[in-house]
């Protein structure tokens, strides 16, 4: 009865929330998401690097050059970034002191792969895309390993 | 270790009325399996008193609210003031911070003192003494 009138006034009068909290929806980490950008970077790279210039006096097809490259740029720099912003998002909140303990070079490795992310959104660099595509690899199996779960490598490209 | 919550008795109720407990909503799953998401409890709010003996020490009013290891807390994050979470206290250290965890085992399922580090206890807010109802 004392509970069930309790229970009422809850319903109408709802407690300040106090977090149990997570960032995100608990557990989910995952380091393919930094995969899939990271595979963007590198196939834009490609892209831009296999462009051929049409002739100047070809108009519509100098503005159409224009724009692909424009669109290849713009999407390379935005998938760069987003691939610095999840690496970051696991070294910081994923990672913890424990982790360390058993990779020591995991600060390096992070810090390694977020700057590749920034040298691979200035530049046009097969090599750094590819460096950074073996960074997000070594992640990969970092991260796992702390969930004592076997999961496989792969690309989709 | 098996952890557990009271519910409320009469008395949690009625220091309730006279605002001597707080009520506070859980949402999240760091407390699992012990608090579910959607239930209330009941919080003593803890005063800080500074202590020439012994640094800074709780006084809990005259209910006489003490903090130990394996108590369940109500702190704000160290660096999200806004954010009020609640954890386990798993360790009081020397220098009087408190070493706050989550109950979920699942790896990475909680943001705790293993994100954060210790926190200094003008961040708790109160002890959880009950549920409620």
């Amino acid at each position: 009865m004392l509970n069930q009138a309790i229970a009422k006034l809850q319903e109408i009068f709802p407690a300040p929330e106090v977090h149990a909290h997570c960032d995100g929806p608990c557990g989910v980490y995952d380091p393919s998401a930094a995969r899939i950008t990271a595979e963007a970077v590198l196939s834009m790279t490609k892209k831009i690097l296999a462009l051929e210039a049409p002739n100047a006096s070809d108009k519509a097809a100098y503005i159409a050059y224009e724009n692909t490259l424009s669109r290849y740029i713009a999407i390379k720099e935005e998938q760069a970034q987003k691939t610095k912003d999840d690496l970051l998002i696991l070294w910081t909140d994923y990672f913890k002191p424990v982790h360390l303990e058993k990779y020591p070079d995991l600060h390096d490795t992070f810090w390694k792969a977020a700057k590749l992310c920034s040298a691979c959104k200035v530049e046009v660099s097969v090599e750094h895309s590819q460096e950074l595509m073996a960074a997000v690899q070594k992640i990969h199996t970092m991260f796992w390993a702390t969930k004592e779960r076997d999961v496989a490598w792969y690309t989709a490209s | 270790m098996k952890w557990q919550l009271r519910h409320k008795h009469l008395g949690d109720l009625l220091l309730f009325l006279i605002r001597r407990r707080q009520r506070f909503r859980i949402t999240g799953t760091s407390m699992l399996p012990l608090l579910k998401p959607g239930e209330e409890v009941l919080v003593a709010p803890v005063q800080w008193r500074r202590n020439q003996q012994d640094g800074i020490a709780p006084t809990g009013q005259s209910s006489g609210i003490t903090l130990d290891t394996g108590d369940l807390v109500v702190a704000c994050h160290p660096f999200r003031p806004n954010l009020r979470l609640i954890k386990r206290v798993i360790a009081v250290r020397d220098d009087q911070t408190y070493l706050l965890m989550g109950d979920n085992p699942e790896a990475g399922a909680s943001t705790d003192s293993r994100s954060f580090g210790a926190v200094p206890p003008s961040h708790i807010l109160g002890k959880v003494i009950c549920r409620f109802p």
